[in-house]
């Protein structure tokens, strides 16, 4: 009995699994096809086909479209990845990019570079990158300090560093020119994926790919951390070293995103909880899963904040937006079933 | 043994969840790769110009379709007649200036603001040129690896209003109207100076130039706004104060200036109302005179460099010393000053204060 029950939940995983894959698939091929610049379908194929076209639209599609689309869809994967990967090590429902300390370190970062060094783009993105792996160390030297290595410690810790940063952003904010550099930390805090080319995509996928790969590496660690800490001792695991690696990887990830699109907002923890609900599991399975979630969510909500509004919209807006509604929906859902 | 079996199906999930998304991946990476050829084409008659960001730009004359994307760059490309060349610009909002013109012009595209530049949105316009503020530097730097010339212009005070006016019309062949156009400064300037300088120390009110979210913002030294209030034959209350952009005073600081007028930008989102009805400024003498002027708000910020700031200085002329230039003729050369650069008729009443 018990066999049949897991190779039927197993099967509805695997069904799951389709599922997502497929609308992935339907909503990266909406999602190349949406833009100001008319690009058709017709065009794309016969840009596939190897067929010519016009110059610029060539252009168009290969320099801005879709660069645009492959970095809304790793950069969903990667938030998504990281969330439930770092839900899972903490074995905390709230740990989180945003509560880790690794989104107000790359805010931070931006916001220094922004008003100390000039607002230049790559200096910006540089700094937000710093700034996001230094707040990490940051945590893991303050649990280090504190000699309590339970998974409390790193989220509380994490929660003090965000706090930090938060605080030195309002008072960088207090001397920022409010018409330029004030508007520019807000926006950047709000996110976008309006300024992602070719040039910059081939800079940060390399990195963004490594630190996922080197995350799926470590799944049957991240497994065992999930489980009891004394347990995963006697099971051979050295629990602070994998956890230092698997939280360095997955800051890579996060901070490489950002450090393009500015501060996104929600997907790290709303897409581990909807993979959660969706699976009714937590293993590695379901952080891929919620990292497909997370695609998914973020593909629709920039296809959204590119054709809304006259203007392209911030993608924080939308994801939490998008976001929300489809958390509630499986809150309830899932509800009902344990009734 | 059961488990083992699950975790054996979940592995291999994960591995072809893996392979897919490393699949997907690899074809948009090979496909980025291939988009990264870029093809040449020369243009028989090529304008080279160097912007205000120090970048040298090539643009093929003549310009047939504009796209700016600030909002001092567009007034310019108004100003030096170009008006029926531009094909998109900038988020216009709520800017009352662009309600002066056409409603062809009101309907054309806009292409983002400095915060969120739309870079498809300006490549679907076809633009021969693109006008954008230095800070959409990286925006710049996209546009032009798509093949179209973009110039960024910084105009953050009236000498780098001049050179962006002069690179505009480098670019788009309308240096005579643009030496027109400074040419008028210039006058207008002398003038100024002229009916002022035989004012004496005591003859210089005290003013005071409310900053555009708060009265309780102030323009120090170093701000544009400073030097107006000097070339209108005014001492800036907050002289002894740096800095170069609006900065926060506190109500005594007002009080011990006690300015003899206070000034109210075009675009403030304040009333002269609100001052005069400030119990805590009721001891300033500006208040209790009465003094109190709002820059008119119907044709952008007059109060910062744009195109059109000489006539702020005049409006503050007119205003401080009415003796010397009255507000008809203020009206009167504002009147003619738009219908010789942009083309347009405007209604006097709207010229307040």
């Amino acid at each position: 009995m018990g066999f049949h029950m897991n190779s039927k939940e197993n099967k509805k995983m695997k069904i799951a699994f389709i599922l997502i894959a497929i609308s992935i698939f339907v909503s990266f091929v909406i999602s190349i096809c949406v833009g100001k610049y008319p690009i058709t379908l017709h065009d794309i194929k016969d840009l596939m086909l190897g067929n010519s076209i016009n110059e610029m639209s060539r252009k168009v599609f290969f320099a801005l479209r879709l660069p645009r689309v492959i970095m809304t869809l790793i950069a969903g994967f990667g938030l998504g990845l990281a969330g439930s990967v770092y839900q899972t090590i903490f074995r905390n429902p709230l740990a989180s990019p945003d509560i880790i300390g690794v989104a107000s370190g790359a805010n931070l970062g931006a916001a220094v570079a922004i008003i100390c060094l000039g607002n230049q783009i790559n200096l910006v993105a540089g700094s937000a990158f710093i700034g996001g792996l230094m707040a990490v160390y940051a945590v893991t030297l303050l649990v280090h300090v504190t000699q309590n290595n339970s998974t409390a410690t790193y989220v509380l810790a994490g929660i003090v560093i965000s706090s930090l940063s938060q605080s030195i952003i309002m008072v960088l904010k207090f001397f920022a020119d409010p018409e330029s550099e004030l508007a520019a930390i807000e926006f950047w805090s709000m996110g976008s994926f309006g300024s992602v080319t070719d040039t910059k995509l081939q800079v940060v996928l390399p990195i963004i790919l490594l630190g996922i790969i080197v995350v799926i590496l470590f799944r049957r660690q991240i497994s065992l951390l999930a489980l009891n800490e004394d347990e995963s001792r006697m099971l051979g695991v050295r629990v602070t070293l994998i956890r230092i690696i698997v939280l360095s990887f997955t800051t890579l990830v996060v901070a490489c995103i950002v450090s393009v699109t500015g501060l996104i907002a929600f997907i790290g923890l709303i897409a581990p909880h909807i993979g959660k609900l969706i699976l009714q599991r937590q293993n590695f399975a379901t952080c891929i899963f919620s990292a497909f979630v997370g695609s998914l969510i973020m593909i629709l909500a920039d296809c959204l904040a590119r054709t809304l509004y006259s203007t392209e919209l911030p993608i924080s807006i939308l994801t939490t937006f998008l976001g929300v509604p489809f958390l509630i929906y499986f809150m309830n859902h899932k509800k009902e079933e344990r009734i | 043994m059961q488990e083992l079996r699950i975790r054996i199906g979940e592995i291999n999930m994960i591995k072809k969840g893996i392979c897919l998304v490393m699949s997907i991946l690899l074809c948009a990476v090979v496909l980025v790769g291939c988009g990264s050829k870029t093809a040449t084409s020369e243009a028989s008659k090529t304008i080279v110009v160097t912007d205000q960001a120090g970048r040298e730009v090539t643009i093929k004359s003549p310009v047939k379709r504009i796209v700016s994307g600030y909002y001092i760059s567009t007034s310019a490309c108004l100003a030096l007649q170009l008006k029926d060349k531009i094909v998109g610009t900038e988020d216009r909002g709520k800017r009352p200036f662009y309600k002066l013109f056409d409603s062809n012009f009101n309907a054309l595209p806009n292409v983002g603001s400095a915060k969120a530049f739309d870079l498809e949105g300006c490549t679907a316009l076809k633009p021969d040129l693109v006008i954008l503020p230095t800070k959409l530097k990286d925006s710049a730097e996209s546009m032009s690896k798509l093949g179209i010339p973009v110039i960024l212009v910084n105009p953050e005070n009236k000498e780098k209003l001049i050179e962006c006016l002069n690179l505009i019309a480098k670019a788009t062949s309308t240096e005579k109207t643009a030496q027109k156009l400074i040419t008028y400064y210039e006058d207008a300037s002398a003038k100024m100076e002229n009916l002022t300088k035989g004012l004496k120390g005591n003859e210089k009110p005290v003013v005071y130039m409310g900053g555009t979210d708060s009265y309780l913002t102030t323009a120090p030294a170093n701000m544009y706004q400073a030097t107006l209030i000097s070339l209108a034959g005014g001492t800036n209350a907050a002289d002894s104060l740096k800095g170069n952009s609006w900065t926060k005073v506190s109500y005594e600081q007002i009080l011990a200036m006690n300015p003899d007028v206070i000034i109210i930008p075009s675009e403030a989102n304040y009333t002269a109302k609100d001052v005069l009805g400030d119990p805590q400024l009721s001891k300033v003498t500006a208040v209790k005179n009465a003094a109190v002027y709002h820059m008119p708000s119907a044709f952008g910020a007059w109060d910062s460099p744009v195109p059109s700031c000489i006539l702020g200085s005049k409006w503050l002329l007119s205003t401080l010393h009415k003796d010397l230039y009255s507000f008809d003729n203020m009206k009167a050369d504002a009147s003619e000053f738009y219908k010789q650069f942009y083309g347009i008729t405007i209604d006097e009443k709207l010229i307040t204060k």
